[in-house]
This record gives C-alpha cells, sequence and structure tokens, in this order.
C-alpha cells in the first residue's frame, strides 16, 4: 500500500491531485528502478528465467494500481510491476519470487512475472493471455454472491492478447454478466516481434468495446496524468454498476520483449513518434511546470527507492532457496488424494 | 398387404425410453407417411412419432402413461404393396439395444491358449513355461525348475499353477527331509545348466591288453583315467574343433588343451585340471596327476588347478560300472567316460579261434549343437587307436 | 421408488446447493432449460440466481469458475458434453490444476463432463476425455459407475479442496436405476470390489463396468469366477485394490470406453507390471476403444467402444493364457 510517509521530503501539498500524482509517480519510479536492478541481476546471473519489463508502460500500469483499492481483484500482466506495487505487493515479495528464495511467496515453483497473492485478490497470471479475463470475472461473481458492493476487478493485458479466445470470451461473457470489470489494454504495437499491423485488422482495439457491448476509454499511455484521469474515471464507472470497461492505451515498448530481445525489429519511427516518449520523462516534466517536485527532489526520490531495492534484493539473495529434498511434491491440497510424491 | 412396425425412435443422446402421453389416432385410422401418430414425452421433451408412410393404422401395442424402451415396436400400419416399396420399408425391425448380448462362444468351445504379445509356448505342460507369479514363488522359496519336474501341471496347457506348487509343498512337506550339503547344491547347479543344452553320447569298446602291459612295465604307474586323458588331449591338439563350444552364431574354440579329470569327493565330484596335457608325455603328467588326486579329496585344490578346462574325463569304472552317459560341465562340450575292464573271448583271425582279451568300453558324451554323432565318433576312434598304442601316450 | 444415474446426480446439486452458499452452478443451458440432459432440472428455480447460464465459451466457464474458487465459491461447471470440455482446457490443466501448487491457495472447482458413447452421437459427443485430464498433475479424476457414486462422490466432490474432473456417463444417465439414493459411500480414491471372483480380475470403470458384470455373468456359467474391480476414481488410481484383486487372481484384463493410446488401462497395466509383476500368472490384457474417432451409426459404434461380448472373448483368451 501507499507509503505516505516516504513523501515527507516532498514539499507540503493539500492539492489532492498532487497527491494523487506524485502517489502515482513514486510507484512508476519505483517500478523503474527495480527493472533496472533487475536487468543488471539478469546480466550478472543472477536471475533464473527470463526478465520482462516494462519499461515505458509504468504510467499506465500504476494508474490502474492506484485506482483499485484493498478488496479489489487485479490480476496484472507481464509489464505491470508498477500496478503491482501500487496495489500493494512488497518489493521483498517480488525480489524473493525473482531469485527463488524459499521464503517468497511463491517459493521457487514458479518465477518472474507469475507472482502474485490470490487470497489478497492479486491473482498470479498465467502464461496463456486472455484467461485472467474471464477469472477475474469470477471472482466478481463470487462478490456479487457474497453480496459485496462497491468492488472492481482489473486485468491488464496487451495487443496480442486481444486476438485471443480467451480473451474474447472473458469480456464477452463479463459483458453478459455486467461485471465491475477493467481490462486495460497497453498496445504497446508489438507482440514480442509481431507488429499490430498483423495483429488486428480494426482500425483501432477500442472499436472492438461497442461489439462486446462495453464502454471504451481510449488513452495515450506515455501521459501520465491522462492515464491517471483515464484509468481512474473508467474504475470509478465499474464500481457504480456500469459493467464493463476497456481501456486502450497507445504507447511503446521501450525494451525488448524480455531481456534476451534487443528488439531490433522495432520501426524507427515509432521510437520518434509522441508514442514513442518514456512516461517517466513525460512525469517529470509534468511535475516540474506543476511545482510539485523540484529536479533535486525526484532525483533524491530515485536514489532513496534504489536503496530499498536494493536492500530488497540482498535480503532475498541471503534467504534460502528451494530444495527438492525439501520440497513437497503435492500437485494437490488434498494430502488423501495426492499421488506418487515419492 | 404389408405391417409396417411404429417403432420408439432414439430421441435424443443417451435416451433409452419415453413416455406414451396421447394416442390421438384409433386402430382402423387412416394415417399418412410422416404424421405424427403417437405423442411421446422424453426427460427432455415431448415429441411426437410418426410413421413412415400412409396407410391404416393397424395395431397398437402400447398404453398411455406406460413407458417403452427405444427401438420398442408401438404398433403397426398395413400400407399397399406400392407405398411399401415406394419407400422402401419392409417388416424386418431395426437393431435395437446397444447392450444386447450375444449368445457369444458356447461354453464347451476351445480356445487356443494365445496372449497377444506373448504366446504360450506349444506343449507347454507341466513346469516349462512358468508365469511371473511361479517365477516369483519360486524365487522366494528357493526352488528351481528342476526341482518341480515332477509335477503334472493342472493349468491352461498342462502348465504348472501356483495352486499346483502349494499343494506339492504341502505333500512333500509329510516326507523326511535334510539339508543338501553346499557341495551336491554347486554339483546340482552345474548339471542343471548343463541339461539346458541336447547331449548325446556314442561309445565303443577298447581293448585294455596293451594298456595294461604298458603299466606293468612302467615303473612309475598311471591308472586307466590318466591313459584316456593323455589320449583325449593328443586326439583334441590334432583337431580341437570338437572341443569348441557354440555361443550364438560361432564356435569358440579352445585356447589351450587343458583337460579335467572327474575326482569323487565327499557327497559330490570335483574336476581338477592338467594344463596342456596335449604336450607333455604321460610319464611327466603322472606327479602333478596323483597330487591334483589327493588335494581333491582333500577338497584344497588350488585355483591353477580349477577351471577352463575343455573337456573332462570320468573313470566311471572304478565303480564296477561298464557303461554311463555322463554330462559335461556346462562349460565344456565333450566328457569322455571309461568303464570297468573286462575279459571277453575275441575272434582271433590268424588262429582262427576265440582268445581273451581284456576289454573296456569308452563312451563320448557331447553338445549336439556343436558336433554330430560322425564327429563324435571319429574323435572317439582316434581315442580309441592312442589308447590302444599306449607307448604313443 | 426408481431413481436414475442422472436423476442422482440433480438431487446432488439440489442438496449442494441447499446445504451450502458456496455452490453455484455454471453451464450452457443449465438455467431455466435445465441443461441438455436435464441435470439441473427445476434447479435454476429452486435456487434463483445460483444456477446461471453462460455464454458457448468453455474457456471462460472454467476461469469464471478458477475466480470464483479463489474467493471461497465452490462452482460446479457443466461441460454439455465432455468432448466441447476441449475448448476449456486450457483453464483447466494450466490454470486450475496449477494453482495450488503455484500459489498455496485452494481452487475447488468441479468439472461436470457428461463423457462415453450412446448410438448415434457420433465423434464429438462421446467422448472419454478422463485419461486426457488425468495425465496433468493438480486433479482429480472421477468416474461414477452407479447410481450411487454418482450421488456420493458428486457430492464429495464439490466438498474436495482441488479441482475436479467429474466423468458421468451418459449412458448410463437413463439406463441406470437404483432404489434409492446412498445414504453411505466409498471415500473418494478407493476402487470397490464390485464382484468378488477367483480366476481373473477385470479392472473398470464407468459404463464398462456394466459390461464387465454382464461378462462375469456369463462366464460364471462355466464355472469362471471372475472378479470386476470398480476404479471409481481415475486419479487417484487405488493401485492397492487393484494389486490386491491381482494378487488373489493373478490374470488381469484392464477395460475402457477410451481410445487405446495410453490411458487410464495402459497406467493401470503400468503400476501392475511394476508392482505387481511377481502376481502375473499371464500377460495383462487391455481392451479399449479403437482407435478411430466414434463412428456415428450404431452397428459402428457396437464395435467401436469394448461390449460384454468383447470383454467376454478377451477373457476367454486371458484365462487360457
Amino acid at each position: 500500500m501507499l507509503q505516505t510517509s516516504d513523501f515527507a521530503s516532498v514539499k507540503p501539498q493539500t492539492d489532492t491531485r498532487c497527491e494523487r500524482y506524485l502517489g502515482a509517480f513514486r510507484w512508476m519510479l519505483l517500478a523503474r528502478v527495480f527493472e533496472e536492478k533487475l536487468a543488471s541481476l539478469y546480466r550478472g546471473g543472477k536471475v533464473v528465467g527470463g526478465v520482462f519489463l516494462g519499461k515505458g508502460q509504468e504510467a499506465l500500469s500504476a494508474a490502474l494500481g492506484v485506482s483499485l483499492r484493498k478488496g479489489d481483484i487485479y490480476a496484472p500482466l507481464i509489464r505491470d510491476a508498477a500496478g503491482r506495487f501500487a496495489f500493494g505487493e512488497t518489493l521483498l515479495d517480488a525480489a524473493r519470487t525473482i531469485v527463488g528464495s524459499r521464503l517468497g511467496p511463491m517459493r521457487g515453483r514458479e518465477g518472474n512475472i507469475h507472482r502474485g497473492k490470490p487470497r489478497e485478490g492479486y491473482y498470479a497470471m498465467i502464461s496463456h493471455l486472455g484467461v485472467m479475463v474471464s477469472t477475474v470475472a469470477g471472482g466478481l461473481i463470487a462478490r456479487r454472491f457474497k453480496g459485496v458492493k462497491d468492488v472492481v476487478g482489473a486485468t491488464c493485458i496487451g495487443d496480442g492478447g486481444t486476438s485471443t479466445g480467451s480473451f474474447h470470451e472473458g469480456l464477452n461473457m463479463a459483458a453478459v454478466e455486467k461485471l465491475p470489470l477493467v481490462v486495460v489494454v497497453a498496445n504497446n504495437q508489438y507482440a514480442y516481434s509481431t507488429p499490430t499491423s498483423e495483429q488486428y485488422a480494426c482500425a483501432d482495439l477500442i472499436d472492438r468495446a461497442i461489439g462486446y457491448g462495453v464502454r471504451g476509454h481510449k488513452v495515450d499511455g506515455t501521459d501520465p496524468q491522462a492515464c491517471f484521469d483515464v484509468v481512474g474515471e473508467a474504475v470509478a464507472r465499474a464500481r457504480s454498476g456500469e459493467g464493463p470497461q476497456m481501456i486502450v492505451a497507445d504507447l511503446l515498448r521501450l525494451v525488448g520483449h524480455g531481456e534476451h530481445d534487443d528488439a531490433h525489429y522495432v520501426n524507427h519511427a515509432l521510437k520518434v513518434s509522441p508514442i514513442g516518449r518514456d512516461c517517466l520523462d513525460v512525469a517529470r516534466t509534468q511535475i516540474t511546470a506543476a511545482g510539485w517536485m523540484t529536479a533535486v527532489q525526484m532525483d533524491a526520490l530515485r536514489e532513496q527507492l534504489q536503496a530499498e531495492v536494493e536492500s530488497a534484493f540482498a535480503t532475498a539473495l541471503r534467504e534460502p532457496l528451494p530444495d527438492p529434498n525439501l520440497e513437497d511434491w503435492r500437485a494437490l491440497s488434498t494430502e488423501s488424494l495426492a499421488e506418487g510424491r515419492a | 398387404m404389408p405391417r409396417i412396425p411404429i417403432i420408439m425412435p432414439q430421441l435424443g443422446e443417451s435416451i433409452a425410453e419415453a413416455t406414451i402421453v396421447r394416442l390421438p389416432f384409433s386402430v382402423g385410422a387412416d394415417v399418412e407417411a410422416d404424421q405424427e401418430i403417437i405423442e411421446v414425452e422424453t426427460n427432455k421433451a415431448t415429441m411426437g412419432v410418426t410413421t413412415p408412410c400412409r396407410g391404416t393404422l393397424l395395431e397398437l401395442k402400447v398404453e398411455m402413461g406406460k413407458t417403452y424402451a427405444v427401438g420398442t415396436v408401438l404398433g403397426y400400419v398395413e400400407v399397399s404393396e406400392e407405398e411399401a416399396k415406394r419407400l422402401g420399408v419392409g417388416e424386418a425391425t431395426v437393431e435395437s439395444g446397444p447392450l444386447k448380448m450375444d449368445a457369444g462362444p458356447s461354453p464347451t468351445s476351445r480356445v487356443t491358449p494365445v496372449v497377444h504379445g506373448l504366446p504360450v509356448p506349444a506343449n507347454a505342460a507341466g513346469i516349462a513355461y512358468m508365469s511371473p507369479r511361479m517365477k516369483a514363488r519360486m524365487n522366494e522359496l528357493g526352488l528351481q525348475q528342476a526341482d518341480l519336474a515332477g509335477i503334472a501341471g493342472s493349468g491352461a496347457g498342462g502348465r504348472v499353477t501356483i495352486e499346483d506348487l502349494e499343494e506339492f509343498l504341502y505333500r512333500i512337506d509329510e516326507h523326511k527331509q535334510s539339508p543338501a550339503s553346499t557341495m551336491r547344491v554347486a554339483v546340482a547347479d552345474a548339471m542343471r545348466r548343463s541339461w539346458t543344452r541336447p547331449l548325446a553320447t556314442v561309445g565303443r569298446p577298447v581293448r585294455m591288453d596293451a594298456l595294461l602291459a604298458h603299466r606293468k612295465a612302467s615303473t612309475a604307474k598311471s591308472g586307466p583315467a590318466l591313459y584316456a586323458l593323455r589320449a583325449l588331449a593328443i586326439a583334441l591338439g590334432e583337431n580341437s574343433a570338437p572341443a569348441g563350444r557354440l555361443v550364438g552364431g560361432k564356435i569358440v574354440h579352445p585356447k589351450a588343451i587343458d583337460v579335467g579329470f572327474a575326482v569323487e569327493a565327499e557327497d559330490g565330484v570335483l574336476v581338477p585340471v592338467l594344463r596342456n596335457a596335449d604336450a607333455i608325455p604321460l610319464s611327466a603328467l603322472l606327479p602333478r596327476y596323483d597330487e591334483l588326486v589327493e588335494l581333491a579329496r582333500l577338497r584344497r585344490l588350488p585355483v591353477s588347478a580349477q577351471g577352463g578346462s575343455i573337456a573332462t574325463v570320468t573313470n566311471f569304472g572304478t565303480f564296477g560300472l561298464t557303461w554311463a552317459t555322463p554330462i559335461p560341465l556346462p562349460e565344456q562340450t565333450l566328457v569322455l567316460g571309461l568303464g570297468a575292464g573286462s575279459v571277453v573271448p575275441s575272434w582271433d583271425k590268424e588262429k582262427s579261434q576265440f582268445v581273451p582279451v581284456t576289454e573296456a568300453q569308452v563312451t563320448l558324451s557331447f553338445d549336439h549343437r556343436v558336433l554330430d554323432g560322425g564327429a563324435a565318433g571319429r574323435l572317439l576312434r582316434r581315442i580309441v587307436e592312442l589308447l590302444q598304442e599306449p607307448e604313443k601316450l | 421408488m426408481a431413481i436414475t444415474y442422472l436423476e442422482a446426480i440433480r438431487e446432488a446439486q439440489a442438496k449442494l446447493l441447499a446445504d451450502d452458499p458456496r455452490v453455484f452452478i455454471y453451464g450452457q443451458d443449465v438455467g431455466s432449460f435445465g441443461g441438455a440432459f436435464k441435470a439441473t432440472k427445476g434447479l435454476a428455480k429452486e435456487f434463483p440466481g445460483r444456477v446461471l447460464d453462460s455464454p458457448i465459451s468453455e474457456d471462460a466457464q472454467v476461469g469464471v469458475a478458477i475466480g470464483a474458487a479463489l474467493e471461497g465459491m465452490r462452482p460446479i461447471v457443466e461441460m454439455q458434453f465432455a468432448d466441447f470440455s476441449t475448448c476449456g482446457l486450457n483453464q483447466i490443466i494450466n490454470h486450475a490444476a496449477t494453482m495450488f501448487w503455484r500459489t498455496n491457495v485452494k481452487c475447488p472447482i468441479v468439472v461436470r463432463l457428461p463423457s462415453g458413447g450412446t448410438a448415434g452421437a457420433g465423434p464429438f459427443h462421446s467422448q472419454s476425455m478422463e485419461a486426457l485430464y488425468a495425465h496433468y498433475p493438480g486433479l482429480v479424476v472421477l468416474n461414477p459407475a452407479t447410481v450411487e457414486d454418482a450421488y456420493s462422490m458428486l457430492i464429495a466432490a464439490v466438498h474436495i479442496d482441488d479441482p475436479v474432473i467429474f466423468c458421468e456417463h451418459k449412458y448410463l444417465y437413463y439406463h441406470l436405476k437404483a432404489e434409492s439414493l446412498p445414504t453411505e459411500a466409498l471415500p473418494v480414491g478407493k476402487a470397490r470390489v464390485a464382484r468378488p471372483g477367483r480366476d481373473a480380475t477385470i479392472v473398470t470403470y464407468s459404463a464398462m463396468l456394466h459390461e464387465a458384470l454382464a461378462c462375469a455373468e456369463e462366464l460364471a456359467q462355466d464355472g469362471w469366477q471372475i472378479e470386476v474391480v470398480d476404479l471409481r476414481s481415475v486419479k487417484p488410481l487405488d493401485t492397492d485394490t487393484i494389486l490386491g484383486s491381482v494378487a488373489r487372481t493373478g490374470r488381469l484384463l484392464v477395460v475402457g470406453e477410451a481410445f487405446p493410446w495410453g490411458g487410464v488401462t495402459a497406467e493401470v497395466v503400468a503400476r501392475v507390471a511394476t508392482e505387481g509383476f511377481g502376481l502375473l500368472d499371464a500377460p495383462p490384457m487391455r481392451l479399449n476403444a479403437k482407435d478411430t474417432p466414434v463412428p456415428y451409426h450404431p452397428n459402428l459404434w457396437g464395435t467401436h467402444r469394448p461390449t460384454a461380448r468383447a470383454i467376454i472373448g478377451a477373457m476367454r483368451e486371458l484365462l487360457h493364457a
């Protein structure tokens, strides 16, 4: 959750708009420094498996994270470090999952972006795109059965993920059930190496909202203020009972699909176009223009967050790794029904 | 005129039966093709049963409210010949009821004892074929196949079943039992392994007079067994092929003419070996022979005198036997046997009269896979020649 | 009062809905229509809002169940036919089945699969999918063969804290009847000796149980005593009961209605061969459907799947082996 005490050094501001912006900015910046550290660890051989970064998507991701509340349901995707932290994931849990600590929520059984804590409404994605849409919808149906009102479920997906049958089935059924679901589509122009021209033939993904019978919201994903406003509004509409909301954000993935990918195929014209902007640069400009923080303060904040990230990884790296001899090789929770643990 | 059956149709997947809820027509009514003439209800829906052709309702075999299985004949419609022909319908009823079981093979029919993947060997009566269960039980009890040779199997194809085995074990429990010695068990094991091969024996007489005379004239006196051993060694030195072993598609030839000889020890037999016996004259072999006989009786045979021999000589004549069919050791193809000598009349052509000669029988038992009667006979003939000219030994 | 296998399933769901507010049913046509086979007949009316019609979206049906289960519900998903569960396969095997192991959070969903062949149903309304699901870690796969098991095992399935694939046989829906609903049951995961014997064991499950029992009855006239084991649960597989039976008889025939490659029958034979080789008096045999899609016409269908007659043929071979 938001750690407002971290902002003691920031100039006192009673303006809620400022507070909201700077709160989200902090998660954006934390995600960025976290992922920079992650990339460095990957190159240093400290990370098992793949590393997938969200550079360029922090504003959109954080916008959703800060719009949700405790008790909501959140199913992030691979480029949502900012949203995850904003929703309440601790740095330590993230670091533990990445290095495979036995003490982390995934205990070395799962890695990197597949982390989550379903009991806290923070669902753990699987790699098969689109399935989290109906899963979040199912969580919302459960809330409805329990008479829980004032709840939102949100999930994130990319332009490529919208081509799956699972996405279609999930969004369609959520619309039929009029569930308070928010689907955030980060149209980052590439699904791994496949450009959007080979991904879909509609003029704009937002056009699909009409087909599903859900409200569509278009936003410039490189503009933090726009993201906070649009995502905030969509979440509020869902919460107030207006049914599923679909947000399509245009932006550019500023890194490879994963750290193993040099992304040489990305069209240069896109990099120099408005969607090629780095949302963190835009944020600095917006913050400076509004006079909410100085460049020096922002640099100081960055340093402070870097220290937190270093500390989290240092702790995680000292923790015990999974041990095949101690592992409970059992896929079922019901011990009496589990087979072949030998 | 043809009678066309009205059949309870399959009204949906997995539907087994339906209930009659309406009978809009009475017997005698005229009905049209494809007209619904009976209304039925299933768990899923209410539906009409139709007649395939125009005609007169001849008979209704159903009652209102009662339930009938799919495929049941509900009644009959009488139709004209032309109508029946035109529509290709006749009185033949449909096959019904997927669970309907045929009579199946008659109880007395014989089934060939064959299972996919692993045929039971033909004529596998008795203990020749052992199931994994039998093998497991026998391993548990330390039993060998040969131990059970006497059990008549009551199983398929005369096989010995686990019940037969248990019955056998129960019965032998009533007998006095004593432990077999280590030597006995070792000999049994060797003989059992050897017996896996097709063994044959040939034999012929040998005149012993020259040999006995030679022995009498010698200062160091060799027994007949050593003469026989030396004769066998020389014969194999001339042609070692008969002592080869068959392994797969190859004959494995001996490297050296090392020949063993059987010595009776307590409750068994030991076979010390004389190395390169083809190259050492009889007189030179004798001290080593005597030494090994003594050591064998004491069961103190040195390692150098054990194993690796290519054939064995056994003097069963010492037991007063004149003829026997010894079994070669499992790793050997040949065993030469020597019977007891006796004085017999022999026709002397020159003198035109019977003269007394001392004669014994020599036998050669061999692995019939490696050599045939001819080759065995030739080898034995050469051995006899040499025994009758002992000075060459 | 006779009750069918299908009615037992309906009654089990009625009881579950009545007893446990966490239970709801989600499936195509399950609401006011009562389901393609009427397994939810009247339930939508009796339990308003708790029997929900879904779009034709098997993937989403399972996804919804997973999400609801994570939030503490006990969803029952009805697939209209087992065959269509392949459209929801990803959610079942990759999401539901991996949930507990990955996240330490339980995923108690029940997916009901109307399984198996009926005359005229053809390639896409006849399949037996149990082997496919049993292959994946994290799933419980149940195959009730009796009215009693259909009832008690479905109730047990909903109480299991893990995803359960409940394979109910369509052929048994109406053909199988019992006098009344059971008041007690064997625990899930235990196989049942449905008929004791001495000369050979048939291990089977689901609709094939009845074909196997018919075979045993027929061979009893020749003096053979055939033991029939009803697996009830394909996963977990009750190896102990199977081995116990083979230890008694020394001969094993495993019968399944599913396709022949791999599968439940192969698994049973593999386990007996590895853990109970020394119990065997003859090579274990398998009898399955043919290695083609399930045919439409009854003449072909009746030969495609094992029948009592085919089992008798196999058993006579086995008894003489």
